[in-house]
């Protein structure tokens, strides 16, 4: 959708605080140094039998104590990541106070649903049914974190697929840039389900081995899990209270693709455009971009597509991984996790890796960063995520410079 | 957070569009129950569906290449969406489609396919799951399918949450074209009806049971679930009403929910009284409260009230904008000047709009 002139007031949005759960860890430092270590969080499948499926593996996260929380163990996995993930973020900037809060999601508590309709398929008179149906809806772990963190405010839940994350990101981030808000907690969250683990099987998307992205030989995606947030603030807002700037998100970039409800167009129309109105929205030249953290799946469809839509953006320059290949794909979370990734990353100066590649893919030229992480300055970093319904989003984030 | 309305749209139990909607309700008609039944314990509950007849009249929307596949909701929410297009006159082409977003909003969603999804995977194992099932599974299907069908390669979102998510839906579209996203967005919201959504809306003691269900609506204890879906065309200045939508905050408790209502009612009562309230009490402890809180703010009766989910049943995540629509029409129909929507979800947040007529 092109954006009409930019307008000269536009405030600068500072990320303020970061927040994460993923199979590579909890929080913020066991993130970092599980990408500095390119460490394969991809593991067998616990959570439901998968017997009956082709792939057996994902990244899950390990189960969180939360003994201060009234009820825990009533509470869905959901809303245990989201509640670490949120308190991580407002204990690392006590004094930010969310005025909105804008959230990703693909599934909610689905595998509530899913014991639900176990119930009455195995004639349960489970007194439990009703405490299922209260904890399946997207709303209940972000009420929960609210509530376990401490403040309330208005909620918007944003599900449009593998997308939703870096679109909560993006739409937060808008809020803020153009005073419709001065603090925005955003981010997404996903939890592993049978339910889509076999939908993602059944449509064959998901590999029998290792996770590739951007691999010749690449063969489908794994599944994962997890919950990430960003505290945005307006730029002077945070420097006046004294807050730690992390980094700067400066663009935003939606595109939707309407080739097919699960296949993007393989001319990569949909990537580009997303990256393109990111680029522009952020008035930088593809040239300025340090790093980009694609969404990556490892599908040949999805790869193929914005393979060819980073190379002919950006060209052969620009570091490419796809983080997906240590922990898997997140879905709703993916966005948010990878967003909080690229802020470690400027934080941190290194390139997280793209584990497992072996053979470049002669479609495209791209510099991938292969299997290990390497140390760079990074300035500024691109984040993709691309869903079902043709959904593509991508946001930029930089370096916090005065 | 202001927009204005240039087009309504809506299917519901009681026909498409308003004018329908109206024809029956002036000849006393109300919506045809039936019964779905639970085929895995024989249980029968009572809902509201979108009738036969109409369903044959969108059939040509199901010959759309996107389409052929679809489940209902996506159906409902293609219609509703078109005729809220056509209601504005909207020409869509060129720079106007290129800046036209789709907004859409739901609480349960592509329930049909995905309880049937599920079913093959519990019953006939993974391997034997239909990959033609999944991707309708997923909350975006409808606004894709959409999109498609007008062409949009802007921005599309779906917005999930409980009962008030059309309003969210609403609030979230008038923030795209405040900070200029958009020039006009087309706000859908729909639902479908599925044996396993009244079933867990029983088991949460929000159903009206078979033998409870008067021939009239009044009265009665519990809700009927029903499907459909409503469309609102927002732009920023001119159409045929301005509306002001107040999206409450998110509270934690029955008893939270009531000072979020009366929060979100109090943006809107320093306007003084209002013509005509699109009601949604549903008859539920849930959205019953809402008269209470409606009252407490705005003392002085409206001249009229619409009881919209007496009309249309509970239609969860297109409820309020349902209410929206009735709304949006009812100040034309009636010579109103002002209408007020309040609303409050089942375990989410609560909001309240104001529409005020234009010309």
């Amino acid at each position: 959708m092109p954006r009409l002139p930019a307008r000269s007031n536009h405030r600068r949005v500072a990320i303020t605080a970061i927040g994460i759960v993923s199979p590579l860890g909890r929080g913020a430092a066991a993130n970092a140094a599980a990408l500095r270590e390119g460490r394969d969080c991809v593991t067998p499948v616990t959570a439901f039998d998968t017997a009956k499926c082709r792939s057996k593996t994902a990244g899950q996260v390990a189960p969180m104590p939360l003994p201060d929380v009234a009820r825990a163990g009533r509470l869905h996995r959901a809303s245990h990541m989201m509640i670490h993930a949120v308190r991580e973020a407002l204990a690392g900037d006590t004094a930010f106070k969310p005025e909105c809060m804008v959230v990703g999601t693909t599934s909610g508590g689905m595998s509530f649903g899913e014991s639900y309709y176990r119930s009455q398929v195995e004639h349960r008179r489970d007194r439990d049914r009703a405490r299922l149906v209260a904890n399946y809806p997207p709303q209940k772990p972000l009420l929960d974190a609210m509530s376990a963190a401490g403040f309330r405010a208005p909620l918007q839940i944003i599900a449009n697929a593998c997308a939703s994350g870096t679109n909560a990101i993006g739409h937060a981030f808008r809020l803020v840039r153009a005073g419709q808000c001065s603090r925005a907690l955003c981010g997404g969250y996903d939890a592993i389900c049978e339910m889509v683990y076999a939908g993602f099987d059944s449509l064959q998307a998901s590999t029998t081995e290792k996770v590739r992205p951007f691999d010749r030989a690449r063969t489908g995606l794994v599944l994962g899990e997890g919950a990430a947030v960003l505290a945005l603030e307006e730029w002077e807002s945070a420097r006046a209270r004294g807050a730690t700037i992390l980094a700067e998100i400066s663009g935003y970039g939606i595109s939707t693709d309407n080739h097919h409800l699960t296949q993007p167009n393989p001319n990569g129309i949909g990537p580009e455009l997303a990256m393109q109105r990111a680029l522009d929205d952020a008035a930088l030249e593809p040239g300025r971009v340090d790093y980009i953290n694609a969404h990556g799946t490892a599908t040949p469809f999805n790869d193929a597509s914005e393979g060819l839509a980073i190379a002919k953006l950006f060209g052969p320059g620009v570091p490419v991984s796809s983080t997906k290949s240590m922990m898997g794909h997140s879905l709703g979370a993916a966005g948010a996790v990878e967003a909080v990734f690229c802020v470690l990353a400027i934080r941190g100066g290194f390139l997280p890796p793209n584990i497992n590649f072996r053979e470049r893919d002669p479609a495209w030229d791209l510099n991938i960063v292969a299997n290990t992480s390497r140390d760079a300055r990074v300035g500024c970093a691109v984040s993709n995520s691309f869903g079902f319904g043709g959904t593509n989003a991508s946001v930029v984030i930089e370096e916090a410079r005065a | 957070m202001r927009a204005a309305v240039a087009g309504i749209g809506c299917v519901t139990p009681l026909g498409c569009g308003m004018d329908e909607v109206w024809r029956r309700v002036d000849a006393g008609e109300s919506p045809e129950l039936t019964r779905v039944v639970n085929p895995e314990t024989a249980r029968e509950h009572v809902v509201a569906p979108v009738p036969k007849a109409v369903l044959a009249g969108l059939a040509h929307l199901g010959r759309e290449p996107r389409m052929r596949r679809a489940s209902p909701i996506s159906l409902f929410a293609a219609a509703a969406g078109k005729a809220a297009l056509a209601d504005s006159g909207l020409e869509l082409a060129g720079p106007v489609k290129s800046r036209l977003a789709v907004v859409f909003g739901v609480s349960s969603g592509g329930v049909q396919y995905t309880r049937r999804f599920y079913e093959q995977v519990v019953k006939q194992g993974a391997n034997a799951a239909s990959p033609l099932l999944f991707p309708e599974t997923v909350y975006n299907a409808p606004a894709s399918h959409l999109a498609a069908m007008l062409g949009v390669d802007g921005a599309t979102y779906t917005l999930v949450g409980d009962g008030t998510v059309g309003m969210q839906a609403l609030h979230f579209a008038a923030q795209l074209l405040a900070i200029n996203d958009a020039d006009h967005v087309l706000v859908v919201a729909a639902e479908e009806l599925d044996w396993i959504l009244a079933e867990a809306h029983h088991d949460w003691r929000l159903l009206a049971t078979a033998r409870t269900v008067p021939r009239s609506p009044a009265g009665r204890r519990g809700a009927i679930i029903a499907e459909g879906a409503a469309a609102v065309l927002l732009q920023r200045e001119g159409g045929r009403a301005t509306i002001e939508i107040a999206p409450g905050e998110s509270f934690f408790s029955r008893k939270d929910a009531a000072g979020a209502l009366s929060a979100a009612l109090s943006v809107h009562s320093h306007r003084g009284p209002v013509d005509l309230i699109a009601d949604g009490a549903n008859g539920t402890w849930v959205d019953d409260p809402i008269r209470e809180a409606v009252a407490r703010n705005f003392p002085q009766p409206p001249k009229r009230t619409l009881p919209v989910k007496e009309w249309f049943g509970e239609a969860i995540g297109c409820g309020a904008l349902l209410q929206v629509v009735a709304g949006v029409d009812g100040l034309a129909r009636f010579g109103c000047a002002s209408a007020l929507v309040p609303c409050i979800g089942w375990n989410q947040q609560a909001a309240a709009a104001w529409i005020g007529r234009c010309g």
